[in-house]
Order: C-alpha cells, then structure tokens, then sequence
C-alpha cells in the first residue's frame, strides 16, 4: 500500500514502536555484560556473568533438557508435519475440519492443552518427564512446520511431480527425490521454527514435565528464577536463550523467503 | 467555440530521472470531450493525475478557469476522475457509494436521496442500489464508478480507460453511453485511452501523447487527414509507409521511380522520408496525374463489405495494404498471385522525415 | 499421484493430533461434567456444579478483573500496533519487509524473556528509578512493579508484535487507488482514514484484538511475574486448580469457557472480516 500518510508521524510512530519493543530487551542484553551486576552502575564490560552459568549445574542440566526436548520434538515434528503438509495440498478437496485441526494447535491457548494434556497422561498412568514434554511439544511444532512448508507447496510446481511418475518413479522415490529435494529450504525453515519454539516453551512443560527435578528444562528453571527477582546470571542466561531464538529465525527467514507463519 | 476552461503550461512531472511529462501544454475548452492517446507509459496517468491533484507539477502550472490549482489538495479541487481500477469501496453498498461524495459536500439527507436515486436512473442501476461491488459485474461497476463521480457535477471529469475492463460488445454500447451522459451534464471529459479506434468514435478532440511529450493535438479528422508526423500518422487508422531519398522533383523511391510528394519543414535533397498514403486512398488503375505502384497479391480477406489486400510490391519492404470498397472489388475481380496496379491522387500522399 | 495417496502421507500427522489434541481435549470436556473427588481425585458422576460454579458470585471478581485487564491490554495492544503496521505500510514498498521483521523478531524469542526484561526495568532498583534519581526525583517512587499497569504493559509488550502482523496484512492489501477515490471525491485525509481505511482493515484489528484477549485472560505467568499474585487472572485460577487447590473438574470447566471467549470472539470477528470485505455472497 501507498497509504496517504504524513511522513513526519509516521516515521515517529515508527521510532517510538521500535523504541518500546527494543529498550527493555536491549538493556537487558546491556546489562548482562555489566561487570557489576548491578542495574543502576556500570562498572566496566565483562562475560564473567556467562562464567557464572556454566558453573551453576541446575542451569547445565536444565539446558541440556532443553536440547533433548527440542531437537527430538523438532525430528519428530518435521517429519510428520512435512508429510502431512504434502498431503493436504496434494488433495484438492480441501475440508474445513481437516484445516481446523490442523490450525487448533496453533491458537489453541497453551494452558488449555497443557492442562489437557496434563489430565490425559495422568488418567492413563503415564509417568510424566522428558518423554511426555517431547510428546505434548510435537502437537504444535508438527503444526507450525506444516504452515511453513503448505506456504511453500502453493507455488510448488505439480507438474514436476508428474514427470516424475511419467518416468517411471514410485510415489516414495518421487517424493524422495523430487519434491522434498526442492522443498528442503522450507522444510528446514519449518524445523528452525519448531525448534525455536520448543525450546522457549514454558507452559505446556510446566504441566506436562511430571515433578522429578531431573525432567525441569530450561524455561523452567528461569521462571523459577525470576519468580525471585533480578541477578546478573538470569541477565546472561536470559540474553543467551534470545541470542540463540533470533539466530534460529533469521537463519529460517533466509531460508524461507515467503516470510514468517501468520504473515 | 467556447473560450479555454482548463490550460496546461509547460508542465512537467519527474520522478527521479524519469521524465514521465515533459514539458507539455495544452488547452481544453468548456463541455469538451477530449481524448488522450499514446503507448504505454506515455505519460497519460501521470497527466490526469496531476489534473486530479495526486501528484504535484515539478514544473510549470495548471490553470482551471484562469486560477493555478496545481498545489490544490485533490479533495479541493472541482474535478473528479474515474479510476482504471474503478476503486469502489468494497465495505459499502452501491447506494453508499455514490452517496459518499455528497457526503463530503455536507449535503442534507433528503438532498442526497434525491441526487443519488437520479443518478441510479441514469447509470441505470437503480433496482442494484443495496448490492456491494463485489456482486455487480465489470460494466456494472463501471457504470457505478462513473455514478459516483458525475453525481458530485464535477467541472472536469477525467477517465483513466474507463472502457478497458470490458468486452467489444459493451465497450460499444459504453462508448455511446458516455457520449450522451457527457452532453446531458455538459461536463468537460478528459479520457485516456490505448484504443485509438475508441478515441476516433467518442472525442472532439485528440492529443497524442510520446515519451511524456505532446506530439500532436487536433480533431480525430485532422489528425487522420493531416497527422504532423510519422508517429502520429501510424497512431492513428493504418498508413501504409513507402521510404525514399527526397529529390528535388519528387521523392526517389525504392524501385527507383519518382513519387510526387510535398518536402516535410525544413528537408532538404537528399535526406530520407518516408511516403505516406492511406489503404483506402488507393484504387485499382494507374492514374495520369498523381502516383502509382504494382504489386503482386499475397493475401486477400473482407472486412465487412470492404476487401483488404495485402501486396508485395518492390516499393517498401513491408506488406502494402489496400481498402477497395465492394463496388470496386467487385468490377476488378481479383485473386491471390494476381499482379495489380494501383493509383492515389497527390492530395492524398502524405510525407514525413524517417 | 493420485488421490487416495495424500491419507497415507497425513495419517500420522492426523494420528498424533488425534491422540494428543483431540482425545486430551475431549477428556477436559468429560472432566467438566464430573464430580470433584473428596481427596482431590475425580468422582465419575454427572453433576452441572462446575459450571455452576464458574458463575459464582465469588468467581466474578476474578472473572472481571480478568476481563477488564485482558481488555485493556488488547485495546492499546491494538491502538498501538495498528499506528505500526499503518507506519509500516506507509514505508516505501522495499523497506517494508525489513520493518516487519524487525517488528516480529520480539515476538520469537522467549516469553519469560521478555517479561523478564520488564522487572528488570521495573523492580525497586531497577533502571527507570535509577534514571528517576538520576534526574533529580527524590520523593518516593509509586510501586513500578508488582501492579495492574506492570502487567498490562508486560502484555501488550509481549502480544504486540502479533497485532502489527494481524493488522499490517489487510493494509498491505489495500489498493492505494481506493483511498485516492476517496481524497477525489473531496474526504479530508482523515475522513479518508475513518470512512474507508479503517473500514476496510477491520478484520486485521478484530484478529488483533481477540488474541491478545483471549492470551491476556487465559494467562498466568505475566500476573505471577509482574503482578506479584496481588490479583488472579482466569489463567491463574485454572492453574490453581490443577497444580495446588486439585480441583480438577473445576480447572476443566474453567478452561471451558477460556474456549467458549475464544469462539464466540472469533466468531464475531469471522463476522467483521465478512462485512469488510462487502461480500455475502449467495454461494457459500
Ligand atoms: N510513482 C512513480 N514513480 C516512478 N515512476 C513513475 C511513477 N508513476 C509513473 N512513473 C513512470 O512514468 C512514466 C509514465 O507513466 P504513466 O503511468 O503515466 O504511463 P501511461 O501512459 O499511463 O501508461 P499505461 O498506458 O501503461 O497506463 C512511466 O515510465 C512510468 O514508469
Ligand atoms: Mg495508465
């Protein structure tokens, strides 16, 4: 759109959004390398707040869940989400039930399906941990993943597909290798996302994780920090944990040209 | 003839280096139906545009009724156009609108109920009135779009090719319909058109527009009868096109033979030109007085009751077309491989620079 | 390939939705209708006392202030993000893509992250007292922290680069011609704005506008974080009935009615979009 607009307002419009969407997070990577700890005094640049972290074993451990629960929820995630990606819009009915479940995951508020998923497990006697955090994770990673991937295969050329049968290919091996090999970029994409989003998840985990002190991933373990206030440790775990959510994303929105889900 | 109403002066209008109007001026008389013509991006958006206030002049002025409106906000200005893409609004009825503009006028209710419904009876959409744009079909919404600007009685309305969304037969039919509305409101219109058949049918007058620049501007007669140039000429109908070198008893051509001609302004012996002579304008025969060509008959076709042939003839390199009327198709009897020769009197050769 | 192939390709996807979705969901519906147990377990027979219950008297504090907060956090989350995405649109076309990402960039990293950032600006010593001091304020600050306005600005700071996104694509989608009708037939710009732009990107700000809503009232950890516990969201009390209080049946239909919010909004807002686009088309 060219909407008729005053530049001046608009360009302050646009300052002070960014201004409020950037100060806080900024101060707080900022102060993460305050020598001092302390908000109000900076006494010099330092990582000795990193240092700290990596001697703190609740925080190694808790990170290490952490990668457990997302790169598996990711594999998983990817792997069904792809396939089921395809198979929608290969069909050219398209149901609207289909679409609502598939959609649920994604606007469904979490507190709602961790509690769901919270009563399920324990009705069926599952031993909450790890495994049942992996399990609840993949529902809405499988559904993001099949957003990104759907977004690519509607300007995906079908045609190769049928070259690919005309000479002579199974379904499997055209799948193999035709139509993953040119969706790689957006299947990779879909799993950066998942990926991201497991490994920030709180809610769903937080019910679905069961008591042990050995299943707490790291979202977790910063609610229970903050819950108690500032320390210059959570400003560096903090900072981290955004560094490696944005380095995900933007490694996926390259890779994805068609832009983020929602867009 | 009414005295000028709306006058351009030297405009022009840049974007970056692009020159999209370069310094053109032209004057538009009161109740005119002018028509503007050119190829794509000619610079004919631009121009209404600039009329319409969307865009400011980066030189030179727009006088409407002797005032300089070229720094007038568009809402201020007495002048309405009709958008190419019709731009109705998608959220409101047909009724709503058309209303919207009286609206903007701060017109009483009653006032407006009355203006909008005489409007639908002339657009002759009134039974459409509760229907939203996206129900109506394209000569609909055309119709409405045009409803919606002639409602405010603008002093100049400027159509952006109105008639390019819509079919042969419609276009027609539209063609006709604009003509009468035009005359029933006696509202200036400025029109834009690709389609120079379109602007033969409907304008009084015709401007043809090159790379922002005003080539020529007269009745679609005039420019038929004596376009100013090569460009124009082949704008407007079909021109068969014969080079040559400009001699001073005539114009040596192709085949070596010597056509009678005039000399273009300022040609002297032995610059290039191109001979110029209308498909209907030429006729079976070779002729005493004026010119003549033979040429072999590569392809024959009726238009209507009139035959087109095409020619190879040694005098230009392409095809010479040739309009014969019935009458004389029929007393010539011809077919394809046949050689003819044919004659068209001095007045009607026209000349140009190459 | 033909087309009984793509129900093989779906079938686990569908599968793993089935079971951890659809059945866990179903289940919470079930739970709604059953008794509470007396040792907190869940007594397997029909009773309406839940949902009943919701409607307490006593619950409608919670239920208001809830309301009232998610309101207010989704009215200026919305105000706010459409000035953006309007901004954002108004930018030349090649730098919009840039402005967007960085407007969502926020929006993907995480959660307690960002509202951590807030009690970092907020708490007693943090930075916006420090500058308080710095300039000159000596008097006693009012809490930052631990109050309603911390938790609607840690809402709208979170949800806002999702009703930019919501709001950014209808204006986007706007025909610039349509607004240029509207300047020709003689609307002031901000006639032009009212009458007709906003009109039509309805449906952005209606999508807005109910996830911010239903995210700000069925949320816990923002009042836990920012709010200190001085006052329950919905969220929270659906929280507290299955991690301490153990009134399972009671969580259940609580969350009932977080969904029964969700669709009624996005029903309305189905509604918006239709008006919006001017279609009510005879055929589906
Ligand atoms: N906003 C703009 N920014 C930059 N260049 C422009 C802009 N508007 C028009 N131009 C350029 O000005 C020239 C004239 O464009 P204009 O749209 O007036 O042509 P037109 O005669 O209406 O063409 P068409 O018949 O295709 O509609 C073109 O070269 C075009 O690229
Ligand atoms: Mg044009």
């Amino acid at each position: 759109m060219a909407t008729p607009a005053a530049p001046r307002l608009m360009l302050m419009i646009l300052s002070a959004v960014f201004a409020f969407l950037y100060i806080p997070i900024s101060v707080l990577v900022a102060l993460s390398f305050n020598e001092s700890g302390l908000p109000t005094a900076w006494t010099g640049f330092s990582t000795r707040w990193y240092g700290e972290l990596m001697h703190n074993s609740d925080i190694t451990s808790a990170a290490l869940n952490t990668l457990i629960v997302a790169v598996v929820s990711t594999l998983l995630a990817t792997l069904l989400g792809t396939l089921l990606a395809i198979g929608v819009e290969i069909r050219r009915r398209k149901g609207r039930f289909l679409e609502t479940i598939i959609f649920a995951p994604m606007i469904i508020p979490d507190i709602v399906l961790a509690i769901a998923l919270l009563s399920f497990f324990s009705l069926l006697d599952v031993t909450m941990g790890l495994h049942t955090v992996i399990l609840s994770h993949v529902v809405f990673n499988l559904a993001f993943v099949c957003s990104v991937v759907r977004a690519r295969l509607k300007t995906f050329d079908w045609s190769i597909v049928e070259a690919s049968t005309d000479l002579g290919a199974s379904t499997a091996t055209t799948l193999r290798r035709v139509v993953v090999p040119v969706m790689l970029p957006a299947i990779v994409a879909g799993a950066l996302l998942a990926f991201t989003l497991s490994v920030d998840e709180f809610i769903i985990a937080f019910f679905t994780a069961g008591a042990g002190r050995d299943s707490i991933t790291l979202p977790m373990q910063i609610f229970a920090m903050i819950r108690f206030g500032v320390t210059p440790e959570i400003n560096a775990l903090a900072t981290l944990v955004m560094a490696v959510s944005i380095l995900a994303l933007t490694l996926s929105q390259r890779l994805n040209r068609g832009g983020l889900p929602g867009q | 003839m009414s005295q000028t109403f709306l006058s351009l002066q030297n405009i022009e209008k840049r974007f970056g280096s692009v020159r999209a109007v370069d310094g053109l001026s032209l004057d538009i008389r009161q109740n005119e139906f002018f028509a503007l013509l050119g190829a794509s991006g000619s610079g004919k958006t631009t121009l209404l545009r600039l009329l319409a206030g969307f865009e400011t002049p980066t030189g030179g002025s727009i006088l409407l009724g002797g005032k300089d409106i070229s720094r007038v906000p568009p809402n201020l200005r007495q002048i309405n156009l009709m958008f190419q893409s019709y731009a109705l609004f998608p959220h409101m009825t047909v009724f709503q609108n058309i209303a919207y503009g009286l609206e903007m006028e701060r017109a009483g209710r009653a006032e407006i109920r009355r203006r909008v419904g005489e409007m639908l009876e002339i657009i002759q959409l009134p039974h459409l009135a509760k229907r939203k744009p996206d129900q109506l079909s394209g000569g609909q919404r055309q119709r409405v779009a045009l409803g919606r600007a002639l409602v405010k009685r603008p002093h100049l309305l400027l159509l952006d090719e109105p008639l390019g969304a819509l079919d042969k037969k419609l276009r027609g039919d539209m063609q006709l319909e604009l003509k009468r509305i035009q005359h029933e409101f006696g509202i200036t219109f400025i029109v834009v058109t690709h389609d120079q058949e379109e602007a033969l049918v409907m304008a009084d007058r015709v401007a043809i527009l090159k790379d922002g620049k005003l080539l020529q501007c007269a009745s679609p007669h005039d420019i038929y009868e004596h376009p100013n140039s090569r460009y124009a000429a082949d704008f407007i109908g079909v021109m068969n096109f014969l080079p040559g070198i400009l001699q001073r008893d005539g114009v040596r051509a192709l085949d070596g033979s010597l056509i009678q001609a005039g000399r273009p302004a300022g040609a002297r012996d032995g610059d290039k030109v191109v001979v110029a002579v209308r498909p209907e304008r030429l006729h079976i025969g070779a002729r005493k007085d004026g010119n003549g060509l033979k040429g072999r008959v590569v392809a024959m076709a009726y238009q209507g009751l009139d035959l087109q042939l095409h020619l190879k003839s040694d005098l230009s390199p392409d095809p010479v077309l040739v309009r014969l009327t019935a009458h004389d198709a029929e007393s010539n009897p011809l077919s394809e491989g046949d050689e003819v020769s044919l004659g068209w009197a001095a007045r009607d050769t026209r000349i140009f620079m190459a | 390939m033909q087309d009984r192939k793509p129900v093989y390709l779906m079938a686990p996807a569908l599968g793993w939705l089935t079971v951890f979705m659809v059945i866990p969901c179903l289940l919470i519906l079930a739970l709604a209708f059953f008794r509470r147990g007396i040792y907190g377990g869940i007594e397997y027979s029909f009773t309406l006392e839940n949902l009943a219950l919701v409607f307490d008297p006593l619950y409608a504090g919670i239920f208001l202030k809830s309301a009232w907060i998610a309101g207010l956090s989704a009215a200026i989350a919305v105000i706010v993000g459409y000035a953006a995405a309007y901004a954002i649109a108004a930018a030349p076309a090649r730098r919009q893509p840039m402005l967007l990402f960085f407007a969502v960039l926020p929006f993907w990293s995480n959660y307690l992250v960002r509202t951590y950032a807030w009690i970092v600006l907020l708490n007693r010593e943090g930075l916006i007292t420090g500058v308080a001091r710095l300039l000159g304020y000596d008097a006693e600050m009012p809490r930052l922290l631990y109050s309603e306005g911390a938790v609607v600005i840690g809402l709208v700071y979170n949800y806002l680069p999702f009703v930019i996104l919501a709001c950014y694509a209808p204006l986007s989608r706007l025909n610039p011609e349509i607004a240029e009708a509207s300047r020709d037939l003689g609307a002031s710009g901000w006639k032009t704005f009212r009458r007709v732009i906003l009109p039509m990107t309805v449906p952005g700000i209606a999508t807005g506008f109910v996830f911010v809503f239903v995210l700000s009232i069925g949320n816990f950890v923002t009042p836990a974080l920012l709010g200190g516990g001085q006052f329950q969201m919905i969220g929270n009390l659906v929280y507290a009935q299955f991690l301490t209080a153990n009134d399972w049946p009671f969580g259940a239909a609580l969350s009932m009615i977080l969904i029964g919010i969700m669709m009624g909004l996005l029903t309305l807002q189905t509604f918006a979009t239709e008006r919006a686009s001017g279609a009510r088309r005879e055929e589906s």
